[in-house]
Order: structure tokens, then sequence, then C-alpha cells
């Protein structure tokens, strides 16, 4: 979550909200940011943190574990109109990558502005793929794999 | 409604913390900018 926060403002930057979400109350919320969370960032997690105590919410987005009663690790990036482009799901043990999270951001905001798609390992500036029939059986011509790395 | 990719987000209303205060948040608030949803497993574990 502190990850997340330290990101915040380039979150922000990109017009994106972030909504988090856990089974724990409101009141145990108050008592993380105040003891915990606000010594790690300056100031505490500034977006708002979400009580799902029946799960309910969880469950709807599959990611309710009735045995554990929690919310496991679930990420999903939603667009200005209200529709989910990408999610990601994780056990507890490993954490999120945020710097993935905003690229994936990124990517899904120039597909929408420009009606590109981005291939692998994208970035701002990387080339882009206009898709169309002229294309099919010319990828290779366009890109290359180790562009997914470079 | 279930959570599937390329389907609209199912909305919800849940109570939140922010600021020092308590107050609800609704998803369909947001609709008009992109919204970041994480779910984390327990207040006092790492994100």
């Amino acid at each position: 979550m502190t990850a997340v926060a330290v990101k915040y403002q380039e979150l922000k930057g990109l017009g994106v909200e972030v909504l988090a979400v856990s089974t724990d109350s409101r009141f145990s919320h108050k008592i993380w940011q105040e003891e915990e969370l606000s010594k790690m960032v300056p100031g505490g997690v500034p977006f708002p943190m979400l009580s799902d105590q029946a799960g309910t919410i969880g469950t709807v987005y599959g990611v309710y574990d009735a045995a554990a009663g929690v919310d496991i690790r679930g990420r999903f990036i939603i667009d200005p109109d209200g529709v989910i482009q990408a999610m990601e799901v994780l056990t507890p043990p490993v954490g999120r990558n945020v710097s993935e999270l905003i690229r994936q951001v990124k990517a899904f905001q120039h597909v929408r502005a420009t009606g590109e798609a981005t291939p692998s390992g994208w970035q701002p500036g990387k080339p882009t793929l206009k898709p169309g029939p002229e294309l099919a059986g010319k990828v290779w011509k366009e890109w290359k794999p180790e562009y997914a790395f470079s | 409604m279930v959570a599937r990719v390329g389907q609209a987000a199912p909305d919800f209303e849940a109570s939140a913390f922010l600021d020092g205060v308590f107050k609800n948040v609704k998803l369909s608030d947001f609709k008009g900018q992109w919204v970041v949803l994480c779910f984390y497993p327990g207040d006092f574990t790492f994100v």
C-alpha cells in the first residue's frame, strides 16, 4: 500500500484515482494509517481505504477468500467508461509491482487515445502496432521480440 | 455480476477512511476518470 502511496502523485498526474479495499473495519484502517503508514509515507496513504467486512465486494471481483475471511491481492485498472481493462491477482506473500501498474495505465491510455496496440514490454516512446489487415503476417517487419526488453 | 476484463466494473459502495474522516465511497462516483482498485489481505500487512 505504501509503495502505491509513494507513486500516488504520478498516478494523479495520469488522472488515476486509487481505491484500496480490505475486509478490515474502517477503524482498523484509521489505526493502521496513524500508527504505521504515516511513519512509512509522509502524510500517510493519500487515497481512500475501503472496508469490505462481509467480503461482498471481493466476492464480486473474484478475490474473496471465504476460508481466510480476506480479500487477496487483486488489482484492477478501470477506464473512464467504467470498463475493467486489466486485472492481476496474487496470493498474499508476493507484493505488487507498482512500476508495472503505471506502465499498464500508460499503455491503456495510449491505446484509448490512438487506437494503436502496444506490444510486449511497451513503454511510452517505443514502437506501437497499427492493427489492420495489412499488418497480418507482417509483424516481424515492424517489431522484434528484443524490443520488449530494451 | 462477476468482474471480467472488457466488461463493466461491478459497482459498489463502502465505508472508507481518508484524511482522518470516515466517508462513503461509491465506484460509480469516479466515472470519467481512471481508477486503480487494489484489494489487499489486511491492515498491518505489506502490499
